[in-house]
């Protein structure tokens, strides 16, 4: 499997087992609103932090198991897929960002805009890894 | 518009020339293994940089590393 295909399912699992319980429990549990909230505060920084260890604990055991992998700049494959992915990501991004950003101020306030934004980062990001992992998977 | 395909001689041409790994290959010409992989399964076409240093490798004219397969359609 390829260094970077490998990086890529390291970051989508990082993400389903962090913002992926933060998203149930904002789901389940009726949490204020309001802001500051410091509790829903409290629960995105034990998330985002979580995410972080996971990545760098993740890249940091990727890069001893294959260092020349690591090493090994991206060619011209890599970059044409990175592309791919980010301009899907982009339409992914720019659409929740119009709903988060124009749609919902008229009918939400507070943390209800902050987690639909999440939301919208964090399905942007799962769109740019899996399309990553699907090009390697199919060699394109 | 014709639409076709880009096949390769890659593979047989590694073996002629001393049974030349992908990696070495890729390693020549400034790319990975799994793009030489992905190249000679016909999933990824090469920019015509790389696919020029492909037939440099082989000491061949282009045409005779990569060929398009037409397949005429109106």
């Amino acid at each position: 499997m390829p260094y970077r295909e490998k990086t890529a399912w390291l970051s989508l699992i990082a993400m389903a087992v962090t913002f992926g319980p933060y998203f149930t429990i904002v789901a389940m549990r009726s949490l204020p609103g309001a802001l500051p909230n410091l509790r829903q505060l409290g629960l995105f920084a034990v998330a985002a932090i979580a995410q972080m260890l996971i990545l760098g604990a993740g890249h940091l055991y990727l890069r001893r198991g294959s260092p020349e992998d690591a090493r090994t700049p991206a060619d011209e494959r890599d970059r044409a897929i990175m592309r791919r992915s980010i301009s899907c990501a982009y339409y992914v991004l720019i659409a929740g960002m119009i709903l988060v950003g124009c749609v919902m101020p008229f009918s939400s306030s507070g943390w209800s805009i902050i987690n639909a934004a999440l939301v919208m980062i964090v399905a942007a990001e799962v769109v740019h890894y899996g399309v990553v992992v699907f090009s390697y998977r199919r060699q394109t | 518009m014709m639409e076709g395909s880009i096949s390769n001689r890659m593979r047989i041409l590694r073996f002629h020339n001393g049974e030349m790994s992908q990696a070495e290959l890729g390693q020549r010409i400034g790319v990975t293994r799994q793009t030489i992989a992905a190249i000679e399964a016909g999933k990824y076409s090469p920019s015509l940089e790389a696919a020029f240093r492909i037939a440099r490798v082989f000491n061949l004219p282009l045409e005779e590393v990569f060929q398009w397969d037409a397949q005429a359609t109106h």
